[in-house]
């Protein structure tokens, strides 16, 4: 039935089709792929968030209590990054918080 | 105005890519709502809606909320029962949209969402049946798309892309006709 109907639409998509791909799946398996080491990346964005707000900080603060760059501190907000747990260590020392007890929580 | 397939092989899911753009719109929105920089920037700015209208205060908890259902929305989009049951996921934009007429405007969110109603939202024209083309999205905090200049803009990226494709001709009647009886 969908090839029958679909036929006109389809057509003129193809025909107006962009010569770059969407990245949607590929980047979306990837999401869900890496889902487990992903989720904990993100949850220290949402406490390096929550800390932010808690303590009235911008990025260049939190930068600046973490002895990091400002770049780095956009690369941790991301929640995308695969941090080591001595830099996990490095945060929960500098800011004197428990990142993966606050994170199970 | 270009388009591209969503998912390889399949003529059901479309979206607009812009010019100007790396990316298409739907791949777009996705890389934005995993990203809690952008979304912190977003929250930060849009503070006084989410108060008001979804009464959290909370930074962290916005942005939280707002990966996890980013998440569980990307999920219906790439699980093989939704993306051949697209309209199911979508459902007409208001009133005026109803699936008797020619390329209505539709929204997709996450509809089974706890606590709160889900403020993602997926934009749509569908052109026919389980054929869509994704022209953006947004986080909606108001209660109209008028009432904020990003779903303003995102409306208006609705209107275009419709006002396009049917300046195209792309609508078949004879099709939609044979489809409704068929229905």
């Amino acid at each position: 039935m969908k090839n029958n109907m679909a036929s006109k639409a389809i057509k003129f998509l193809e025909a107006h089709e962009s010569e770059t791909s969407s990245r949607f799946t590929e980047e979306a398996t990837w999401r869900k792929e890496n889902a487990s080491w992903l989720r904990w990346s993100r949850q220290l964005a949402v406490i390096l968030i929550g800390y932010m707000q808690d303590n009235g900080l911008k990025r260049a603060d939190l930068a600046l209590r973490l002895g990091v760059t400002p770049q780095y501190v956009s690369k941790l907000l991301s929640g995308t990054e695969n941090l080591s747990i001595k830099s996990i260590a490095n945060i929960e020392d500098r800011l004197g918080i428990s990142c993966l007890i606050m994170a199970n929580a | 105005m270009k388009f591209v397939r969503i998912i390889p092989k399949y003529d059901h899911l479309w979206s607009v890519k812009a010019p100007d753009e790396e990316v298409d719109e739907l791949t777009l929105l996705f890389r934005k709502w995993n990203n809690a920089e952008y979304l912190l920037d977003f929250f930060i700015e849009n503070f006084e809606d989410l108060k008001s209208f979804f009464k959290i205060e909370r930074l962290d908890q916005a942005v939280e909320d707002t990966m996890k259902d980013a998440e569980a929305l990307e999920e219906l989009i790439l699980e093989f029962p939704y993306t051949e049951n697209l309209d199911q996921l979508f459902k007409p934009l208001d009133i005026t949209d109803t699936r008797m007429s020619e390329l209505t405007r539709e929204k997709a969110r996450n509809w089974d969402r706890d606590r709160h109603a889900s403020w993602l939202r997926i934009y749509a024209i569908r052109l026919e049946p389980n054929v869509y083309v994704v022209t953006g999205g947004a986080i909606k905090l108001s209660r109209t798309m008028q009432d904020r200049k990003h779903t303003a803009h995102e409306l208006d990226k609705l209107n275009r892309c419709k006002a396009y494709l049917k300046l195209n001709g792309v609508f078949d009647q004879a099709s939609f006709v044979e489809l409704t009886n068929e229905e």
